[in-house]
């Protein structure tokens, strides 16, 4: 009768539980990332491009600078009331579009131009008649993100299985009971990707329109960061935004799981 | 129950594929209480005739009556048990199998007391918090057949509903739906492709031939009730045996018929389940 010896069976657990964890690959990627950067820079003298060891050093000390989180405030006003906007009216177009023609055909024009138009280069054109102010702001934060709410609001409708509609029709379900019991129900695992991926094109917009033009919040510090010569303080407040978009974006992922728990996902190679 | 008089059905043209008679001046009663099977091959109008008796498919001309009144659309005295189940995939058992009393306004406790019956009824006890994508394909058709059942129609309608499964889940579910259906004696139309199960569960069977879509003969199956308890020697028994035999030189010659036709493609709209 043989016996494994306790330790080596307990440490090759713990061994596995550290390979199996996700955040080891976070790290390791990072860590990856970071050498590259700093082995990179590490002969240059370039006034633009700060090293990373420079970086990792400036972004404490803005984490804890007031200005900063100043800054954040006024830029997230206009993400919150532009990206709150977009679901709003986001959503109900895409709905709408997905599920009766008449609404499709009167709007598919102008989605796939939106789809394709650098909004960007709306900025100026939208201070000229709005002016600059929370309003411009958050009109262009809006423009970044609906059209990702409504395109995958549509498609989330559209791709609800018809038999179920039929199924739901048979047992006497009006139009109304239709969109409570079935379309709602099946889009919305879509209908929250949409919200996703609009909430990250909704805070690019929030620092865009604020680094071409409405100097104020975060965009204003990145002139400034900019215009000082202060590179590392720069790549570090880009740390920070990106930062403040997973986070974000994590609390949506979240949000869609627990909205969506029977949606599976298939096809992870084991 | 069921009075069909006088249904055509054509599916208009579409480009490259010229217009489908899907059922031409199709006439048929159903009596009460009856179990009638529908069979015929791909393509001879046996879903789109279900269909417009579940008020789902308009006809262009003829009639259907059900229990008296004229069909215009669907009704509150016909559910329909459908091929791929049909499922809510977010809903479990319980809320599935109430969904058609949640539609009329049941309160919550009567509802889930009406599908808890059922539930039993079918096997399912157990599982009544389970998502549909947790079950196998058999247990996710009894989840059908109780959510018809908790409305308690006048008219079962049902759409090869074990046309998705093994044979061996379909041998059973074929016993279980026999042994529900001896005890409430429901109207059923049931449609298959299976000439042995079209004669195992049938009183009368219908037999459709495609192209146009009619009814070629309507057979009856004089086999003895009741049958559930012993299915396997009734499949075994002298005149099931010639029954389906009978059938098989019909369906034969109607298959060699379909391949001779000139328009070789199957009806569209009936491949919608």
């Amino acid at each position: 009768m043989t016996t494994l010896a306790p330790s080596s069976n307990g440490s090759r657990t713990i061994l596995r539980r550290i390979l199996d964890s996700a955040w080891l690959y976070r790290l390791l990627a990072f860590a990856i990332f970071g050498a590259v950067w700093q082995i990179a820079t590490l002969g240059s003298k370039n006034l633009l491009v700060p090293t990373f060891l420079e970086t990792a050093i400036a972004f404490p000390q803005l984490l804890l600078d007031p200005v900063v989180w100043r800054a954040m405030l006024i830029s997230n006003q206009a993400l919150v009331v532009g990206f709150a906007a977009a679901i709003a009216l986001g959503i109900p177009i895409g709905l709408l579009m997905g599920r009766y023609r008449a609404a499709e055909r009167f709007t598919n024009v102008y989605i796939n131009i939106m789809l394709v138009m650098p909004v960007a280069a709306l900025i100026p054109l939208m201070l000229m008649s709005v002016g600059i102010g929370l309003a411009s702001r958050v009109i262009i934060v809006v423009l970044f993100s609906i059209t990702m709410v409504i395109v995958n609001s549509r498609t989330g409708v559209r791709q609800v299985d018809p038999a179920l509609i039929e199924m739901a029709r048979c047992f006497g379900a009006t139009e109304r009971d239709i969109w409570r019991r079935v379309l709602l129900p099946g889009a919305l695992p879509a209908i929250m990707t949409g919200v996703r991926i609009g909430l990250g094109r909704a805070i690019t917009g929030m620092v865009i329109v604020e680094l071409l033009l409405v100097s104020v919040g975060l965009g204003n510090l990145v002139n400034r960061f900019s215009a000082n010569f202060q590179p590392e303080r720069l790549y570090a407040l880009i740390i920070i935004i990106v930062l403040e978009a997973l986070v974000l974006i994590s609390l949506a992922r979240w949000i869609e799981r627990r909205a969506a728990p029977w949606v599976r996902i298939a096809g992870f190679r084991e | 129950m069921i009075e069909i008089h006088g249904v055509n059905k054509a599916f208009p043209a579409r480009k490259g594929i010229e217009p489908v008679q899907a059922l031409v001046d199709v006439d048929l009663t159903v009596d009460d209480n009856e179990f009638v099977t529908i069979l015929g091959p791909s393509g001879c109008g046996k879903t789109t005739l279900l269909r417009a008796v579940a008020g789902l498919v308009p006809i262009d001309a003829g009639e259907i009556h059900v229990d008296g009144k004229l069909v215009t659309g669907p009704g509150p005295e016909r559910a329909m048990v459908f091929q791929n189940f049909a499922l809510l995939p977010w809903s479990n058992v319980m809320t599935n199998v109430a969904f058609g009393l949640q539609l009329r306004g049941v309160s919550k406790r009567d509802r889930e007391q009406k599908a808890m019956e059922l539930i039993e009824l079918v096997g399912l006890v157990g599982f009544e918090h389970r998502l549909p994508g947790e079950l196998s394909g058999g247990m996710q058709q009894r989840v059908g057949l109780a959510r018809a059942l908790a409305v308690e129609p006048k008219v079962l309608l049902m759409d090869e509903p074990f046309g998705a499964l093994d044979e061996q889940t379909r041998r059973l579910l074929q016993e279980e739906l026999i042994r529900i259906w001896e005890a409430t004696r429901t109207t059923v139309v049931f449609i298959t492709h299976s000439m042995e199960e079209a004669v195992l569960l049938g009183d009368r069977v219908v037999l459709m031939r495609p192209r146009p879509g009619r009814i070629e003969e309507i057979i009856d199956v004089p086999l003895s009730r009741p049958r559930a308890t012993h299915l396997d020697s009734v499949e075994q028994s002298g005149e099931f045996v010639s029954i389906t035999a009978r059938l098989w030189e019909r369906l034969r010659g109607l298959q060699t018929d379909v391949r001779h036709s000139r328009s070789a493609h199957p009806e569209p709209g009936s491949m919608t389940t």
